[in-house]
């Protein structure tokens, strides 16, 4: 299916690595990490019940989660383009599981904080995109890695749709503290699967530059501002919808039974779109396709706003929007690829990273509070707007080309 | 394989596939889903 790339070759010299395999284990590692993951919200009543929290408490170490995960993200980056990405899989794989077991048996707020927010969202840096994506785009072709990372990205899509009524399930039938201990168990399913995942970086392209020095390149490109800011946008736009919609439906007089079919549509069609940017990626202009997918967010969300509210535009939306939600993952991590090579790639994907959790953080938090200050979303929606407009604008100059650097002088001239 | 034998067996998993998502899809209609609706704003 995928060919060995030509301008590396593998630390190990096992024949059974193959990309197509690194592609496989990719995928699960990233359903299992981005799936199970996704039932954190899950714990919030059971566990506000049992010990008698606010909701607060709890929302706060997931706040502190997410932004441990994007902080982390360049730091597993780097780790894993110096290291080797098997060992950062492995010891973040560790660190998710015990952060939920800990998770388990918290009993104050500052325990949840250092369990469900800290360990959990430093073993998300390492066995999320960044990492996974690196590893899979150092193992396959240029024509063939946009496929192979929208596949991986589909991967991630389908554990956030699968792993949340299993987790629900979890719950129902053994009580919250089982089933986290269950999900850590999941979790460690991740480390055998990392073994498949240890890979040549230092034989990729760009092997004579240091991280400093890639960071620095990166940093001095536009491209790669506009590449974090666009992703900015992203997360702000998901992370507002996906929190706010359920309610959203709610407050305007639906049932829930309406707003959680929205979430499941927005799961279902995001595998597609993950899969099919990512296809198209390899297709034709990566720049030009995050261009449409921000352009389209602002189509869509525009006329979820102008339409008469109903049932069936709820359904309508989530399922467009679906279409639209992970598919910049593997534009994104494809461009950085493209542009900047794939030695660090991991290290740079977690930078830009960080910005789609910033984005994440400020939308949760923004929507909320536009809601509580105005009495309706209104406002949030029209930002989420403009600021799709924004990253339209800021991907329309993006430079796809590679980085020209100077050849190194051979030894003694 | 035969070529006809390749094209069922993908035929197959692809229709297995889709039973698989359309069962998950189901799943979000649980009632402890539903219930539990308040706790999905903290899934993002």
């Amino acid at each position: 299916m995928l060919q060995r790339t030509n301008n590396m070759s593998p630390s190990s010299p096992s024949a059974w690595r193959t990309p197509t395999l690194i592609l496989v284990c990719g995928c699960i590692i990233l359903t299992l990490s981005m799936g199970i993951r996704h039932t954190g919200g899950l714990f919030l009543q059971p566990m506000t019940g049992a010990l008698g929290w606010n909701r607060e408490v709890f929302s706060f170490a997931f706040a502190i989660q997410n932004l441990v995960w994007g902080l982390g993200s360049p730091f597993a980056g780097a780790f894993a383009d110096r290291y080797g990405a098997g060992r950062v899989i492995v010891a973040s794989a560790l660190l998710y599981a015990v952060g939920l077991a800990l998770m388990a048996v918290s009993s104050t707020g500052l325990a949840l904080d250092l369990s469900a927010g800290v360990l959990v969202g430093l073993g998300l840096s390492g066995t999320t995109f960044a990492v996974i994506m690196g590893v899979i785009g150092r193992h396959t072709t240029p024509e063939k890695r946009s496929l192979a990372l929208g596949i991986a990205s589909a991967g991630g899509s389908f554990g956030q749709f699968a792993v949340l009524p299993i987790g629900q399930a979890l719950i129902s039938s053994f009580g919250w503290q089982a089933a986290l201990f269950l999900l850590a168990c999941g979790v460690g399913l991740i480390a055998p699967l990392a073994y498949a995942m240890a890979d040549g970086h230092k034989h990729a392209s760009g092997a004579g530059q240091s991280a400093g020095a890639a960071l620095v390149e990166a940093g001095g490109q536009r491209s790669f501002h506009y590449l974090f800011w666009s992703y900015f946008v992203c997360g702000f736009q998901t992370a507002f919808i996906m929190l706010h919609l359920p309610s959203f439906a709610v407050d305007s007089g639906f049932s829930a039974n309406v707003g959680m079919t929205g979430i499941a549509l927005i799961g279902l069609f995001n595998i597609f779109g993950s899969f099919l940017f990512g296809w198209a990626g390899g297709k034709g202009s990566k720049k030009n396709l995050l261009m449409l997918i921000y352009g389209a967010r602002v189509v869509v969300i525009g006329a979820f706003m102008l339409a008469p509210l109903s049932v069936a535009s709820i359904w309508i939306f989530s399922a467009c929007m679906g279409l639209l939600w992970l598919a910049t993952v593997p534009l994104t991590n494809g461009l950085i690829a493209q542009v900047f090579g794939l030695r660090f790639m991991s290290m740079l994907a977690g930078i830009v990273f960080l910005g789609h959790q910033l984005g994440s953080f400020l939308g949760a938090w923004l929507g909320g509070m536009i809601f509580d200050k105005t009495g309706s979303y209104d406002l949030a929606w029209l930002l989420s707007i403009g600021l799709s407009v924004i990253a339209a604008i800021l991907c329309w100059p993006i430079d796809e080309r590679p980085v020209q650097r100077a050849e190194p002088k051979p030894a003694g001239a | 394989m035969a070529r006809h034998w390749r094209w069922f067996f993908w035929g197959v998993g692809a229709a297995l596939a889709a039973a698989l998502l359309v069962l998950i899809f189901l799943g979000y209609q649980a009632p402890e889903l539903l219930l539990d609706l308040a706790n999905l704003r903290y899934c993002g």
